[in-house]
């Protein structure tokens, strides 16, 4: 078992009532698993993704990640945990625009605290991997949105995670670059066993993953 | 990681080319500026501190309970020294000294030089390095001199003049000196400034005045022993004062003096040394005040306040467009504190590289702020470790705090509300405002100063002073020649000038001539059973007519020889209480009484901070003139001070003449003031052009952060003016706040300021309206270019940036 939510509630307050952005969500993820989370906008897809991240907090329940209670920790080691087993990848990319190619990758491993000379080995593999080693010295803005997601892409899974959180990762991208990103995940699901979940709109994405789940105004359906 | 943190704030800095040179340029000048404030002013508190026994030497000065209320009296009669150090305990050493200049002769050769006449102690109690020569007592021999280098450079060409025989003019006559020791130059930063120091009994006020408890001319200097405070020594003189002027008490107390809180009338007082340059005896008691240079600090701190609200005001805007960089930076791992370090070390970078351009600015125009400012900076103090280990600590916790802050703020956000580019704002937006109200506010503060220091100066200059300043020349009559001669010499020399009016003499200047000295006498006597005091002036008989002074009663002096009577002024005969004052016989020496010629109406002949006080002309041939006085005719008075300078030539070829127009005179006694009025105008200049640049910054980031609003309120018909109304009225507002709450305290220090000056201006309500509506336009003008352009854009384009 990777994680596990039991009746997670998260709501605010507006004009004296309790508006709900999840209500009871139950959820069990095992490792290896290809979860596709889907619903109509602001059913609280990304609110749950935020959550299972330990980006966003929760108002009541239980949140078991590795065995770890995350609804107990402080945030100090709520963020090493998270930069320790997950990686995320985002609709917009995310990528600093200040930053190379190659030191958007570098990034995560900084704030892991790696050695220089294996950073440098970790970011050339990722680069060879995935076929981006001539665009290592170029800056965000002068790569196609394909290939900025593919650096996101790269750069969640340079710290060898567990976990890969996308949300919308194909929302900016057109039906061929699309395909490719979701042949991507499709490929490290399989092949590096690397769990994913991942927010989508589009049922054609959903079909790449093992299992689909349904919100409706903060709840599971 | 460090290197990373580099990397990321140059490109960022690189990027936002604007933004960064506002601040950076902004930094730098603040802090070049305050660097040579902070120098002038450390070189002001400086003053005296270089003597290794300053801790124990004091300056004695007297208070006395005159009827009239307390006087402070620094000059002190010659057997005082001598009876405190036999009879009060706990004096180490006593030094006395009359500051003096005279003429010094060596082979036809003739210097006009700063003297210092002292006691032999006075070497081993000051701090002034002997090098060569006898180091120990250089002042052993009555007839020994000590000369600084740069003395004997001017009068020998040489520093090697140990043993050489030098003649000084004391009271007309040459008298041989030997120089027995030669002297570092003097710091410009000593209080006690001379070229040759002779002994204290040379002086030729010495003769007469030995045992003479009524004849105060001259300082007197205490080393206590170790350990013994000055109030204590102030307690046990207080016997000594009662045997030596016990009748001058008495006559205090028949006069009506009401004695202070201790019951008594006279008391010594001991001045610390590194005070005596701070301290004002004006009021009637000794007042010791250090907010010149305080104020300098003032400024100076305030300057880099200012650049440094800039910085944090748009490091807080400028997060809005690192929100991402944030958010995506915690969902990699990085913790608060990291955030913070990479923040704050942005900041460093920035203040290291404004601290550096300012250091070299200050480095650069050190020359010109020193001659623009007449300060003095010692090139040490620059070099000092107190110095600089002072600048490092204040950039430090500059940087700590004003780097620190936005990097805090940016560290705490949430990283969701990042990642959507969302802020919550509007606590920010209250520091912001808070600090821009901060800002106007001491820049206002300091365009009020300005004005009023200004028209301050501008009334002194122009008030009637009740003498002809215009055309009147004064110089010293430092040469060989007797003083009452050399006036009748010049006379007959400029006889038939027809541009020339009259000329004159007396013993003291008006206003401060080129040769720098100022000098004042007074004397008390006894009139129908009561002391009146009053200042006293040797004078020859054209002394009236030469300075175009109205007579109000009786007559001026008639002839050079008219000297059995004198000319008083209006406040004398006031002082004096007669119906009519021609009556009065005054009994200047004692036996002798002298009939009151004429009274002339009074006239400022001391500077604009004090009244008028009562004032003596006397004539004789047994006190020297000190300084000549020639009118001239309105028209030619370039050739007329050329004539005069000629004529002067031709009788003292070797002395230098160092005349000048009186009105020049007043101008240098308020020196100190413009020196004050060119710092703050200079420090209200920067300080609204640095208030501007921030609100320049601030306009360019509102008006792009608000693009979207500014197109759709146009496309819904809003008016160019309209929009421009709504973006700049919330800055103006701000102004005018700061207006509010800078007026009050600045008509306050205003107030207090002119408080120091017995002839002043009206604190005029424009003085504020003006500097309010001087940083309104600028402030105006500053965002109203780019407000206007927001204004006119097409909203088409602004929409669609969104």
């Amino acid at each position: 078992m990777l994680l596990q939510l039991r009746n997670i509630f998260k709501w605010v307050q507006q004009g004296g009532q309790r508006v709900f952005l999840l209500k009871d969500i139950n959820l069990e993820v095992a490792e290896g698993e290809f979860i596709s989370i889907m619903g109509p906008s602001g059913s609280g897809k990304s609110t749950l993704l935020n959550v299972i991240g330990m980006l966003d907090t929760f108002d009541e329940g239980e949140y078991d990640f590795l065995s770890e209670s995350v609804h107990t920790l402080k945030e100090k080691y709520r963020s090493n945990l998270y930069k320790e087993y997950i990686g995320f990848v985002f609709q917009s990319y995310h990528l600093l625009d200040d930053l190379t190619v190659e030191e958007n990758l570098e990034m995560p491993l900084l704030y892991k605290k790696v050695k220089g000379s294996e950073r440098k080995a970790l970011v050339a593999d990722m680069l060879d991997r995935f076929n981006i080693v001539g665009k290592k010295d170029l800056f965000p803005t002068q790569l196609s949105g394909g290939q900025q997601q593919l650096v996101g892409i790269a750069r969640a899974l340079i710290g060898n995670p567990k976990l890969i959180l996308a949300d919308e990762p194909t929302g900016n991208l057109n039906s061929q670059q699309s395909e490719e990103i979701m042949e991507l995940f499709k490929k490290l699901n399989k092949e590096d066993g690397v769990t994913i979940i991942q927010v989508t709109h589009s049922e054609k994405n959903a079909g790449y993953g093992s299992r689909i789940i349904n919100l409706l105004d903060g709840r599971k359906i | 990681m460090f290197k990373n943190y580099l990397k990321v704030a140059w490109r960022n800095l690189v990027k936002d080319k604007t933004n960064t040179g506002l601040n950076v340029t902004g930094l730098s000048v603040a802090f070049a500026v305050a660097i040579l404030l902070a120098m002038a002013a450390v070189f002001q508190l400086s003053y005296d501190g270089f003597h290794t026994n300053g801790d124990a030497i004091y300056k004695v000065v007297r208070t006395e309970q005159t009827p009239k209320g307390p006087k402070v009296g620094a000059v002190q009669p010659a057997p005082l020294a001598p009876a405190l150090y036999s009879e009060v305990p706990g004096v180490k050493r006593i030094a006395r000294c009359v500051e003096d200049g005279t003429l010094a002769l060596y082979k036809g050769k003739e210097v006009s030089m700063d003297v210092i006449w002292v006691d032999q102690e006075f070497f081993s109690m000051f701090s002034f390095p002997v090098r060569n020569g006898n180091d120990k007592n250089p002042l052993e021999n009555l007839n020994s001199v000590v000369m600084t280098k740069d003395g004997a450079d001017k009068l020998f060409g040489s520093t090697e003049v140990i043993g050489k025989t030098v003649n000084l003019l004391v009271n007309g006559e040459e008298k041989p000196f030997t120089v027995s020791a030669i002297a570092d130059n003097i710091l410009p930063q000593s209080n006690l400034d001379f070229q040759i120091a002779a002994r204290f009994e040379s002086h030729n006020e010495y003769g007469v005045s030995k045992e003479a408890w009524d004849r105060q001319y001259h300082a007197v200097y205490v080393e206590l022993e170790e350990g013994l405070a000055a109030s204590d020594f102030e307690k046990s003189s207080e016997a000594f004062i009662d045997l030596h002027y016990g009748e001058g008490i008495e006559r205090l107390k028949r006069d009506g003096a009401t004695a202070d809180e201790n019951g008594r009338f006279i008391n010594l007082k001991l001045v610390p040394l590194k005070d005596v340059h701070f301290a004002s005896f004006k009021n009637g008691f000794v007042e010791v005040s250090r907010s010149g240079p305080y104020l300098i600090f003032g400024i100076a701190l305030l300057i880099v306040f200012i650049a440094c609200i800039n910085y944090i005001n748009m490091s807080i805007a400028k997060t809005a467009k690192r929100l991402k960089e944030i958010g995506m930076r915690k969902t990699l791992g990085a913790q608060r504190q990291q955030l913070f370090f990479q923040f704050w070390s942005e900041s460093l970078f920035v203040f290291l590289l404004s601290i550096t351009i300012g250091v070299v600015f200050s480095a650069v125009f050190l020359s010109d702020f020193k001659s623009i400012f007449n300060t003095q900076i010692s090139s040490e103090l620059l070099m000092s470790p107190v110095f600089l280990i002072g600048l490092l600590l204040t950039v430090f916790a500059i940087t700590m705090l004003v780097g620190g802050y936005p990097a805090l703020l940016m560290s705490r956000l949430g990283t969701i509300q990042s990642l959507k580019g969302k802020l919550e704002s509007s606590g920010n937006n209250k520091v912001r405002n808070v600090l821009m109200v901060f800002q106007f506010g001491i820049a206002i503060l300091m365009i009020i100063g300005t004005l009023v220091l200004w028209g301050q100066i501008d009334y002194m200059r122009n008030k009637d002073l009740g003498f002809d300043k215009e055309q009147v020349v004064s110089f010293p009559l430092n040469g060989k020649r007797n003083s009452h001669d050399m006036v009748a010499l010049l006379r007959d020399e400029l006889n038939g000038n027809p541009d020339i009016v009259s000329v004159s003499g007396s013993d003291s200047n008006l206003g401060l001539g080129k040769d720098g000295s100022r000098s004042s006498s007074g004397i008390g006597f006894e009139y129908k059973g009561r002391i009146v005091m009053t200042n006293f002036l040797v004078v020859d008989n054209e002394y009236v007519q030469t300075l175009g002074l109205n007579l109000v009663a009786g007559r001026n002096f008639e002839s050079a020889g008219d000297s059995l009577g004198v000319v008083i002024n209006e406040a004398m005969a006031k002082e004096l209480g007669e119906q009519d004052p021609l009556v009065s016989q005054l009994e200047i020496d004692d036996g002798v009484f002298y009939p009151v010629y004429g009274v002339v109406k009074d006239y400022n002949f001391r500077d604009l901070d004090q009244e008028i006080a009562p004032m003596t002309f006397f004539m004789s041939r047994q006190q020297n003139l000190t300084y000549g006085f020639v009118k001239v005719s309105p028209a030619n008075m370039a050739n007329s001070f050329a004539a005069i300078e000629n004529a002067w030539k031709k009788l003292e070829p070797n002395a230098e003449f160092l005349g000048s127009f009186l009105d020049e005179n007043i101008d240098r006694t308020f020196r100190r003031e413009k020196t004050t009025a060119k710092m703050i105008t200079s420090g209200s200049i920067l300080a609204i052009i640095l208030s501007c640049m921030g609100l320049f910054a601030m306009s360019l980031l509102i008006v792009s952060q608000r693009t979207k609003e500014i197109g759709i309120r146009k496309v819904v018909g809003a008016s160019v003016s309209s929009i421009t109304y709504i973006l700049t009225k919330d800055f103006l507002k701000l102004v005018l706040i700061a207006f509010v709450i800078a007026s009050p305290i600045a008509w306050w220090a205003m107030r207090s300021w002119l408080q120091n000056y017995a002839y002043r201006i009206n604190l005029s309500i424009w003085y504020f309206v003006a500097a309010g509506a001087l940083a309104l336009v600028i402030a105006f003008l500053t965002i109203g270019t780019r407000t206007v352009r927001a204004a006119r854009a097409n909203p088409v384009k602004s929409l669609r940036t969104e």
